[in-house]
């Protein structure tokens, strides 16, 4: 990260994509809107070419799906499905193939398995919430936030052991405690061991943890492409989905290398769909809006949106909106 | 002699059930007793099972050691609150202790007795008593050689409550210190409540002192840290060559899935012992730099890890 195309992110729409009533997914729509977007980041007329530049035959690959909003807001299986597919086209054998999440308990409740070949594995760094069992011992970053006992949070284990190349497939979402969470929160939030300790109270460090954790080696170097799932989201309370009222259907994806760029366009989303809904800015920080999140004006944390321009800090990609090329296309 | 010397660490069972009970103690496993001073008569012509009376009032009664998550309070931390009696032990080396227990909690303070040698009885109810007994037989496994307790820092114990509750906080967070009457220069740190460094107005929060005098220590000289859980507490013991690390596990209803240990000093040769999990194995054994890791994949109660040099 940022990779071959810092600065750009290509957004895709279509309005068939999902039908907002029932959540269903257009699978093949998906399938056309992954194609447009891969082809407009890299300039081949060719999906295979174009994913040619990210993976090789001899990879193993890694799909960081995010299932915190599950089973309603997640990774959508048509999508990973539609990824996994693309691997398999350049090559990629289905057994290199590893769909990956932290938590199994929410994993489970999404059917990723009916979409993709039955070789390709799909695993959860925690099969017993908590377990370390998961993650690997010696990639650890330690820093103490509030006294907490545990000081590490350490990689899971197959990024660091077994993928060569990681597809980072986010949702669309506010976050309570990070304002959003896209491509920055999922591979590091969601590659990374013992991480709520980073809040407490209204406190929360996810203003730096978030970029310290994504500028890791080897999630760094091993992350090659971002694959934002914005089908559905949620604009409030993130990035759990327990309200309906809070989710919304941008029907779109957004592709590119550079997580801070495709991060920066996701404040604007959010943003916008809360100043229509009348909510308050994710970057308020004023202790008023403590309180009952049910109330979409109030939050259980002071947001740290500003993670994303931190990471940018870091290296890790664009965030002046003037700097970033944004093309979008309409299916 | 060697024999004698075994038995006596182990903690006792205390059991006033009538000579008709005896069947429930055979079926544990358990041999020895002690019981109310009325009941030693009865208990004398009892087959297999040896009955010693016992006074309970001469003993300090322990809480159930226990991890409460108090699901139901607001706090400002989601660690659960560790019943653990360690400070008892470190301030009254040579007090005679007594818990009274249910299920599963008798053979967790049985195993919290024998990690810090306190002198103890165990009095379970009838559902403790066969996992008591497994424990009592797991720890009588164990070989007992002399060794020396661990400490960091020392802590000066007048005595008070204010000092007794720091100290709780502090083997809580496996914070290893000594009680200690006056400053020991041997050692890395002594703290002294009531000083400039260490007011009394602070220790009115004993977690907040704790967290100062961690500070103060820094987490690099501490001679244990366990990483991955928040309900074990661990203890270490010393000789030429040898450290004894005891892991216990406070949530007597939940195993452990794993956990890192990391200890000062380079051990190469370790041996696991862990009660319920005979064929346990440590993983990711790693000598480091003046220090040693390793992952137990579980921790159903207690443990205990010897490493050689």
């Amino acid at each position: 990260m940022p990779g071959p195309y810092p600065g750009q992110a290509v957004r895709v729409h279509s309005e068939k994509s999902i039908d907002a009533a029932s959540g269903k997914v257009d699978r093949e729509t998906v399938r056309q809107m992954l194609s447009a977007g891969i082809r407009a980041l890299t300039g081949d007329a060719r999906d295979d070419d174009a994913w040619a530049r990210f993976i090789s035959p001899k990879d193993v690959v890694g799909i960081k799906i995010n299932c915190s909003g599950a089973p309603r807001i997640r990774s959508s299986p048509e999508l990973v499905g539609a990824i996994a597919d693309r691997l398999v086209a350049v090559g990629v054998p289905p057994a290199q193939i590893w769909i990956y999440e932290r938590f199994q308990n929410q994993v489970v409740t999404v059917p990723y398995r009916d979409f993709v070949p039955q070789a390709v594995h799909i695993v959860a760094a925690e099969s017993d919430r908590g377990s370390i069992l998961g993650y690997d011992p010696k990639v650890y970053v330690e820093t103490n936030f509030f006294g907490e006992e545990d000081t590490r949070s350490n990689l899971i284990r197959i990024v660091s052991e077994t993928l060569t190349k990681i597809i980072n497939v986010p949702n669309m979402k506010e976050h309570q405690a990070s304002g959003v969470t896209g491509c920055l929160k999922n591979i590091a939030y969601g590659n990374f061991s013992n991480v709520a300790r980073s809040h407490r109270n209204e406190k929360t460090n996810t203003y730096s943890f978030i970029g310290t954790l994504a500028a890791v080696e080897p999630v760094r170097s091993r992350v090659v492409l971002g694959v934002m799932d914005g089908l559905a989201g949620v604009w409030h309370a993130g990035p759990f989905s327990n309200n309906p009222r809070f989710r919304f259907y941008p029907k779109e994806i957004m592709i590119g290398t550079d997580p801070v760029a495709i991060d920066r366009q996701l404040i604007d989303i959010i943003e916008a769909k809360r100043k229509s809904e009348g909510a308050i800015s994710i970057f308020n920080q004023s202790r008023e809006i403590l309180g009952d999140n049910r109330d979409p004006n109030k939050n259980a944390y002071i947001r740290e949106p500003g993670h994303v321009e931190y990471a940018s800090k870091l290296g890790l990609g664009v965030y002046d909106q003037a700097k970033i090329q944004v093309k979008r296309i309409e299916l | 002699m060697i024999l004698l010397a075994l038995a006596a660490a182990l903690p006792g069972v205390f059991w006033d059930g009538a000579p008709d009970t005896a069947p429930a103690l055979r079926e544990a496993g358990i041999q020895r007793i002690f019981v109310p001073t009325a009941q030693a008569g009865a208990w004398k012509s009892v087959d297999g099972i040896s009955a010693e009376a016992a006074d309970l009032l001469k003993s300090i009664k322990l809480r159930p050691p226990a991890a409460n998550y108090r699901y139901d309070e607001a706090s400002a931390s989601r660690v659960p609150w560790l019943d653990v009696n360690g400070w008892h032990f470190l301030r009254q080396p040579q007090g005679r202790y007594w818990y009274d227990v249910a299920g599963a909690k008798a053979p967790l303070a049985a195993a919290e007795a024998f990690a810090w040698g306190a002198s103890a009885m165990v009095k379970p109810n009838a559902a403790g008593l066969k996992p008591l007994g497994e424990m009592l037989s797991f720890l009588a496994g164990i070989e007992t050689p002399t060794m020396q307790p661990v400490a960091d820092f020392g802590f000066i114990d007048d005595g008070t409550a204010t000092a007794g509750e720091v100290m709780n906080l502090l083997v809580r967070h496996s914070l290893l210190f000594r009680a200690v009457r006056v400053p020991d220069p041997k050692l890395k740190l002594n703290v002294q409540l009531g000083t400039k460094k260490y007011p009394l107005e602070q220790a009115k929060n004993p977690g907040a002192m704790a967290q100062i005098i961690r500070a103060d220590l820094t987490d690099d000289n501490r001679s244990v840290r366990i990483y991955g859980s928040a309900v074990v507490v661990g203890r270490l013991e010393s000789a030429p060559g040898r450290l004894r690390v005891h892991l216990i596990n406070y949530d007597a209803s939940r195993k452990v899935n794993g956990m890192r240990v990391r200890v000062l000093g380079e051990y190469s040769k370790p041996r696991l012992a862990a009660a319920g999990s005979p064929d346990l194995a440590l993983q990711d054994y790693a000598v480091l730099s003046g220090a040693t890791e390793f992952t137990l994949p579980e921790l159903k109660t207690y443990a205990v890890i010897d490493l050689l040099k």
